[in-house]
């Protein structure tokens, strides 16, 4: 009696309601639910087969590994992308980026023009010129950043198939470059293996969430989206600070198509496809709101997470994994739910 | 030019397209004096004061500002001025606290050079003092985001932010739009007390019940065009309610002496 009128005072502390009022709060729990459950399910089935080799557990060394192989990749492009929300706009050609990046610093590599490190240099000089042209449209002409990027991924996409013919560009020279062992050196932590873009993952979301937390620019990015009227009228560059969240995505995206590349041996101009939709789905499930003036950084690496664990884990289950975009679907609607619930309950009160 | 004039915005003409917004108007606003500025819907009431917020550019007219000419290209322009706006829909951002709208476009700054943030201790002290000075009673948090507050605490946080960087010039426009009468009360008190402070004011509104109460002068416009001036204590408001409904042209003579 006395264990559970403790338990109430500390649901009740005001550290612990702030805790869960949080618009984090609720994905935190998802992914913690997610990874039980998984681990639960894939234990007993890995336990049923004496060589662990059939079904590996959740928590295998070998899946941890893989896990983190690709979520650092997407998760950069979300940074990016919560972001440019946050300001009140998306982008929907990251996933075009992804894949055109790739191409454009292989291209230049194979055919001789560059080394591979101004290979990497011009892509992403032009992945800045993409984010750049993106934003010019939407803050200048006033064009609505769904039409402006819905063009230019059809333009990234065709751009990269156009030059590669459709084929895949050779990659597998990049072992030995200085720039490979940058972007996805490998090394160990006991038996899970580890690519620096996780590092490098670790360090955009440290940088990006102070920069929307605590410096002025964050303030202008969340003003930005919320009221731009209110924040033109304070002199906040509501225009520019847009510009800047597109070349941020553009770059984020091209960033984490070339590490992709450089990881799987293999630059495909039609990487990247569906990314859009994918990201912006965790970036929202993290509690970012779509119309602007409410982003976090924490709750879009969450969002990512829930999403990374949720397509390994079912096909670690034996659910076919055609099924994963039901289970998607079904998370971002929940999480809608929640989010647009909590804020009823705190403030909103008119 | 008058010396007594803080701002004066002479034959300025505005364009959008075939629409003529603003006909050859000539407005001037004195220092400590509020000016109400009234008009039907589509008057042109905001046109001419988002022109001297920065807004938009005039087609054509000239702004005086201290008695020197100026050019207002953009919002910053009219911020460097001292010419603070608060829009009809809302001059706050909804999602931020009390304490980020407060100091929004002027964060101070805090921290060694390259990893410069915002201080928000200083931002949370200053906020709490205003909101002390307000004369808002209960206890209302710095952190507390603008959505949970009343439109008469919005409004009046708009304010009290331009008196608290000493703006020189505040222009509300509609700032009683959708307040019950309490709140409008509040807000009006509170254009009292900003122009005691050495403020002036222009006061746009549809009410002009509201405007005889506060300002020192009212300014009709129609259809783009100035139609009279008039000093309240010395008119007849059924008079003036005719002339922004186009009964009377202009305000007759028992009344605009
Ligand atoms: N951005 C714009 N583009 C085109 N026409 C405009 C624009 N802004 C205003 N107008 C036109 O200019 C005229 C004056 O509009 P304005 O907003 O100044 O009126 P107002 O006096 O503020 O009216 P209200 O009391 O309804 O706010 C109207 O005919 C309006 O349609
Ligand atoms: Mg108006």
């Amino acid at each position: 009696m006395e264990a559970s009128s403790r338990l109430q005072k500390a649901m009740t502390a005001p550290s612990v309601r702030k805790l869960i009022a949080a618009p984090e709060f609720g994905p935190l729990v998802l992914l913690i639910v997610e990874i039980v459950v998984f681990s639960f399910l894939t234990s007993r089935r890995a336990a049923s087969d004496p060589f662990f080799t059939i079904f590996p557990s959740f928590l295998s060394a070998t899946n941890i590994t893989n896990l983190l192989s690709f979520t650092p990749e997407l998760g950069m492009i979300a940074l990016g992308m919560t972001l440019l929300m946050t300001a009140g706009e998306f982008d929907l050609s990251v996933g075009s980026v992804f894949g055109f990046a790739a191409i454009v610093m292989w291209t230049f590599f194979n055919t001789g023009a560059t080394s591979l490190e101004i290979g990497f240099v011009l892509a992403m000089l032009i992945s800045v010129a993409i984010g750049f042209v993106n934003g010019w449209f939407v803050t200048r002409l006033r064009i609505p950043s769904f039409l402006v990027t819905l063009g230019m991924l059809l333009v990234a996409r065709g751009s990269a198939l156009y030059i590669t013919d459709g084929f895949p560009q050779r990659t597998w020279n990049a072992g030995q470059s200085v720039l490979s062992a940058i972007l996805v050196g490998e090394f160990s932590i006991g038996e899970v293996r580890i690519y620096a873009s996780l590092i490098w993952f670790i360090l955009f979301t440290i940088i990006m969430h102070y920069v929307l937390v605590h410096s002025k620019a964050g303030n202008w990015i969340q003003a930005s989206g919320g009221n731009a009227m209110a924040a033109i009228a304070r002199g906040v560059k509501v225009g520019r600070t847009k510009v800047l969240l597109f070349i941020l995505s553009a770059m984020m995206s091209a960033y984490a198509g070339i590490t992709s590349s450089i990881r799987v041996s293999a630059a495909n101009p039609n990487s990247g496809d569906g990314y859009e939709l994918e990201v912006i789905a965790m970036v929202v499930i993290g509690g970012t709101a779509l119309a602007g003036g409410r982003g976090s950084i924490l709750g879009t690496v969450l969002g990512v997470l829930i999403l990374r664990v949720m397509r390994n884990g079912i096909v670690m289950v034996g659910v076919p994994g055609l099924a994963y975009k039901i289970f998607i679907g079904a998370i971002i609607l929940g999480m809608m739910v929640l989010h647009s619930s909590i804020e009823r309950r705190t403030g909103n009160g008119r | 030019m008058a010396t007594g004039e803080l701002v004066r915005m002479e034959h300025i003409y505005k364009n959008f397209g075939s629409v003529q917004a603003l006909n050859d108007v000539t407005f001037t606003v004195g220092h400590r004096e509020i000016v109400g500025l009234v008009g039907d819907n589509g008057a042109g009431k905001s046109t001419l004061i988002k022109i001297l917020s920065g807004a938009h550019p005039a087609t054509s007219g000239q702004i005086y500002f201290d008695g020197k000419p100026v050019e207002i290209k953009n919002t910053w322009d009219a911020i460097q001025l001292g010419i603070e706006t608060i829009y009809q829909d809302s001059a706050l951002v909804p999602q931020l606290s009390i304490a980020r709208n407060l100091f929004l476009g002027r964060e101070p700054l805090t921290g060694p050079k390259w990893l410069q943030r915002m201080d928000k201790r200083f931002m949370e002290e200053q906020t709490r003092k205003l909101l002390g000075d307000l004369g808002i009673t209960k206890y209302i948090n710095p952190d507390t985001p603008i959505t949970s507050l009343s439109g008469g605490e919005r409004q009046s946080i708009s304010i009290a932010r331009a008196m608290f960087f000493e703006s020189r010039l505040i222009i509300l426009d509609e700032p009683t739009n959708n307040l019950g009468v309490e709140e409008t009360h509040r807000v009006l008190r509170f254009i009292h007390n900003a122009r005691d402070r050495g403020l002036s004011c222009i006061f746009i509104t549809h009410n002009i019940y509201h405007v005889f109460q506060v300002v020192d002068r009212i300014v009709v416009l129609r259809r783009g065009k100035k139609v009279c001036e008039a000093d309240p204590k010395h008119t007849n408001i059924d008079d003036i309610e005719k002339v922004i409904t186009g009964i009377y042209d202009t305000l007759p003579e028992r009344s605009a002496g």
